[in-house]
């Protein structure tokens, strides 16, 4: 078996880099996959929190990468889903403990077991983002509508086309406000898939359901109600190769909407 | 009453300009033409400060064969689908004929011979460069060029000045 690496990635802090990579996850393999998320923020780590695993950590990435332990002790399984299991990023140290090849090493390692692993990059494009992609054959950039993030997403593109060993990457459109969109007041996902000429895998719509899903350490695509986490299956299947058509996420309108939008059609007519 | 008048005719006037200034630019607009600007100037790495000095050192070569419009002068980058383009755009005077631009061309050839012994008289480090070709040498230039104190770039600054004086009291 020869697993597909996934790095995700955004250059940006704060777009949603982890909560991608647990939704991600989660939604993989609950959809049967063997998948394995590995948390490369060392001194940052939050995916952990995210996946709701915080308590059961014990060994981390760093301790395989030290030998004080093999890299299958450091490996803990979900709850819920034992098709998922997370390699945790050691809190208290920083991110020159653990190098570009040492990742590699580990991905190639995963590869043999797992049908995915998906590589929770920190931001920036110093060190951490060289150890997190050095593994990786295809990456997943995380971006939303805001000017500063695209900008970010543009520049860490410019450095994974550099990179032979990335075959592919696409954009993921997070945090995205149909009505801002709407009213002209928030770049459109066409706007932004323009400006970057990136191909796109997915648009999650902003959710207050996220905030929730986080403090309860459970992903939001086990709601199966929250539009954010069908959004999150999609991309799922897209990555698994289906052809999903994106989910329209504007929002079923008030009364008064309804009755504007009936007079600008007639308007239209006459 | 006269201005109760012209003060409703203000609030009607401004609630149009308002309406059409909505219209133009909206903040997504905004935000992609910002972004698209920036973007390029990311992508290609080139400060302001060296774009000004290619404009210039294009200007100078041009100028030799040309007789050109140095204001209008317009030198941008543009994206052009997936491509970079370097968009010049050249108001010609008129073409220098074949007497000027050999006079040119020979003051440039003496001068060149000039700094090519200034260069061997400065140091040591440049007998390295002797020996190589002309390519070098006008690197050599641009050196002699940065090294020169603030002093020739201020009066270019003055030249140009002067040179909008001129304009504008015509």
């Amino acid at each position: 078996m020869a697993g597909r690496v996934i790095v995700i990635t955004s250059g940006k802090g704060g777009v949603g880099k982890t909560t991608t990579s647990a939704n991600i996850g989660t939604a993989l393999a609950k959809a049967g996959n063997k998948v394995v998320l590995i948390d490369t923020d060392i001194g940052l780590r939050n995916l952990d929190l995210l996946l709701g695993l915080e308590n059961r950590i014990v060994y981390t990435i760093v301790d395989v990468v030290e030998e004080r332990c093999k890299l299958r002790q450091a490996l803990v399984k979900d709850k819920k889903n034992p098709n998922l299991s997370l390699l945790a990023a050691a809190q208290t140290r920083d991110k020159t403990s653990v190098n570009a090849d040492q990742l590699k090493d580990i991905c190639e390692q995963l590869k043999k077991k797992y049908d995915f692993i998906l590589v929770d990059c920190p931001a920036g494009i110093e060190q951490g983002f060289q150890n997190a992609v050095a593994g990786a054959s295809e990456a997943i950039v995380v971006t939303t509508p805001e000017m500063s993030a695209v900008r970010d997403a543009d520049r860490i593109i410019g450095l994974l086309e550099a990179r032979e060993e990335i075959e592919s990457y696409k954009l993921l459109l997070n945090r995205v406000r149909p009505n801002l969109i709407e009213s002209n007041d928030m770049m459109s996902v066409e706007d932004v898939v323009e400006i970057l000429s990136a191909e796109l895998i997915g648009v999650i719509p902003e959710d207050t359901g996220i905030i929730t899903s986080t403090n309860k350490g459970e992903p939001i695509v086990n709601d199966d109600n929250a539009l954010a986490g069908q959004a999150y299956r999609n991309v799922a299947r897209r990555i698994m190769g289906e052809d999903v058509p994106f989910l329209d996420l504007r929002q079923p309108k008030g009364i008064v909407d309804k009755i504007k939008n009936l007079f600008t059609k007639l308007k239209g007519k006459v | 009453m006269k201005d109760l008048f012209a003060s409703l005719y203000n609030k009607v006037l401004s609630f149009f300009h308002q309406a059409e200034n909505k219209d133009k630019e909206s903040a997504k607009d905004v935000a992609c033409n910002r972004l698209k600007l920036v973007l390029m100037q990311d992508r290609t790495n080139l400060s302001p400060a060296i774009m000004e000095r290619m404009r210039n050192e294009l200007i100078d070569l041009l100028s030799k064969y040309l007789e050109l419009d140095r204001e209008l002068l317009d030198l941008n980058l543009a994206q052009e689908d997936d491509q970079m383009a370097l968009m010049l755009s050249i108001p010609v005077i008129r073409a220098k004929d074949e007497k000027e631009i050999e006079e040119i061309l020979k003051a440039e050839d003496e001068k060149n011979e000039v700094d090519d012994e200034e260069l061997e008289n400065d140091s040591e480090e440049s007998e390295e460069d002797e020996d190589s070709d002309d390519n070098e040498n006008s690197e050599d230039e641009d050196l002699d060029e940065e090294e020169s104190d603030g002093e020739n770039i201020e009066d270019e600054d003055d030249s140009e000045d002067e040179i909008n004086d001129k304009e504008l009291e015509e």
